[in-house]
């Protein structure tokens, strides 16, 4: 049955709204806090690794392998005999090959501001 | 001395097309247009980069592509060698153009495609370093290698550990024979096999995280049985890049992923070695991987195989039907995971 322009405006319907919204907030904050967490572990790992005069940038690829080898495994092999080789080699190969914490450190960063949008409250 | 080794894709005067044709062809009415333009300006464009080769190789016909390559190896008048009788099969051969087109070699991806990937690794000139516990370390160069020894060819079973087998003809020579040959001391009791490791030439390599250069290993006593062999060839023409040219090693017993391929160098230690895919994911695969229908995969069953070209679906055997020459090897080792 459509939602006629009345019903989308009952109390009902904004209130079902204000929940959506409320959890995406929730959503969104949690998975920044998680995924800044998760880039402050190679982060900590290359500022240790500079104090010692060998910095090296650790890459999404080897957090992955060194989370989850066997997914890493998979994913691979999956997109390259399912989807289409070039597909793993020069777009995801590509994307796990750059340095781990200043992505998720966006990422991170993105979440929190679509968090910031969602707490808006919307123009009538 | 200069030696003129000519590509693959350098063919003689003898196969030019006649001059008459081309310029029928030449003749021929045809529009030019944008599409056209930019189709030949990628073409152009592909075939200029580092995948210059494999581009090349791209719409090719695979058996025709391997027959050039072959005509110009440097040990084509080895083969065919001599047939060795006692190996024999219990199946047809498997399609040459199956065998050659349906490989696993994870340096180029783990696609199915690998035939073409593989065409940019150049073969020559090409060394192999063995060091470790011998008398005398040495690197040589894979052409004096090769003739050093004679060549046989044996019939085998291969069986991956992803379910497919094949039956195939091996041109090589013992890896017992190498062994003498190469004088390891008595403390030697592992001999570690390592592929080439260039990032130029395999996308793989990009993927700094893995363990590479691929490395596994074996007991010597493994690799003084009779079975092991040292592969340079298939059915009767040197190996393909794709199936690890210009040598590798072929234990038919083991799975797949046990036989190491486009060798650089052989090691001989002391303490055993933890290879490549037993890194990686140490639950699935194990140092031994001697195969078993009995004993499956954490994800599939082994106890059947099909077979590459007919698809038939046979019962994969112990030790890969080997074991009357290879289950003595193993007396003792029951408290092992041999079978993974």
């Amino acid at each position: 049955m459509p939602v006629s322009a009345t019903s989308a405006c009952s109390p009902e319907a904004a209130g079902a709204r204000r929940c959506m919204r409320a959890f995406l907030r929730l959503l969104a904050g949690v998975l920044a806090v998680l995924v800044l967490a998760l880039a402050l572990w190679p982060a900590a790992r290359e500022a240790a690794s500079l104090a010692q005069g060998a910095h090296r940038f650790i890459p999404l690829g080897q957090l992955w392998f060194e989370l989850d080898r066997a997914s890493l495994n998979m994913a691979q092999a999956g997109i390259q005999r399912y989807v289409a080789p070039w597909l793993w080699e020069d777009v995801v190969q590509r994307l796990l090959v750059l340095p781990a914490w200043p992505v998720l450190g966006g990422v991170a960063l993105l979440l929190l501001l679509l968090r910031l949008l969602l707490l808006r409250p919307r123009a009538r | 001395m200069f030696v003129h080794r000519r590509k693959p894709w350098q063919r003689p005067d003898s196969e030019a097309t006649p001059e008459a044709a081309v310029l029928a062809h030449a003749a021929r009415p045809r529009r030019l247009s944008r599409r056209g333009l930019l189709a030949g300006a990628a073409a152009v464009g592909a075939v200029g980069t580092a995948g210059g080769i494999a581009a090349r190789a791209q719409g090719r016909d695979p058996m025709a592509w391997w027959e050039a390559q072959a005509g110009n190896d440097p040990t084509r008048a080895l083969y065919p060698a001599a047939r060795t009788a006692a190996y024999t099969l219990d199946r047809p051969l498997t399609e040459p153009r199956e065998a050659i087109t349906y490989n696993n070699f994870y340096e180029f991806g783990s696609h199915k495609g690998i035939w073409q990937a593989a065409q940019r690794l150049e073969t020559r000139p090409w060394t192999v370093t063995i060091d470790g516990l011998v008398a005398r370390p040495r690197t040589v160069d894979i052409d004096a290698l090769i003739r050093t020894f004679p060549l046989e060819e044996r019939l085998y079973r291969f069986r991956c550990v992803e379910a497919w087998a094949m039956a195939v003809p091996w041109t090589g020579f013992p890896l017992a024979a190498f062994l003498r040959w190469a004088e390891p001391l008595g403390s030697a009791k592992y001999v570690i096999f390592e592929t080439f490791q260039n990032p130029a030439v395999a996308p793989g390599f990009r993927q700094t995280w893995y363990p590479w250069p691929y490395r596994d290993g074996f007991t010597i006593a493994e690799c003084a049985n009779e079975l092991a062999f040292m592969v340079t060839g298939i059915y009767g023409r040197p190996l393909p890049p794709q199936m690890g040219a210009p040598l590798r090693v072929i234990t038919p017993w083991k799975y797949g992923f046990k036989q190491p391929k486009s060798l650089t160098r052989i090691t001989f230690v002391a303490d055993r070695p933890v290879g490549y895919w037993e890194k990686l994911q140490p639950s699935e695969y194990g140092f031994w991987a001697n195969v078993n229908p009995a004993v499956a995969h954490p994800r599939w069953s082994q106890a059947t195989e099909r077979m590459l070209g007919t698809n038939e679906r046979r019962p994969t055997l112990i030790w890969n039907g080997y074991g009357e020459q290879v289950a003595g090897l193993y007396a003792g080792l029951g408290h092992e995971r041999l079978f993974a």
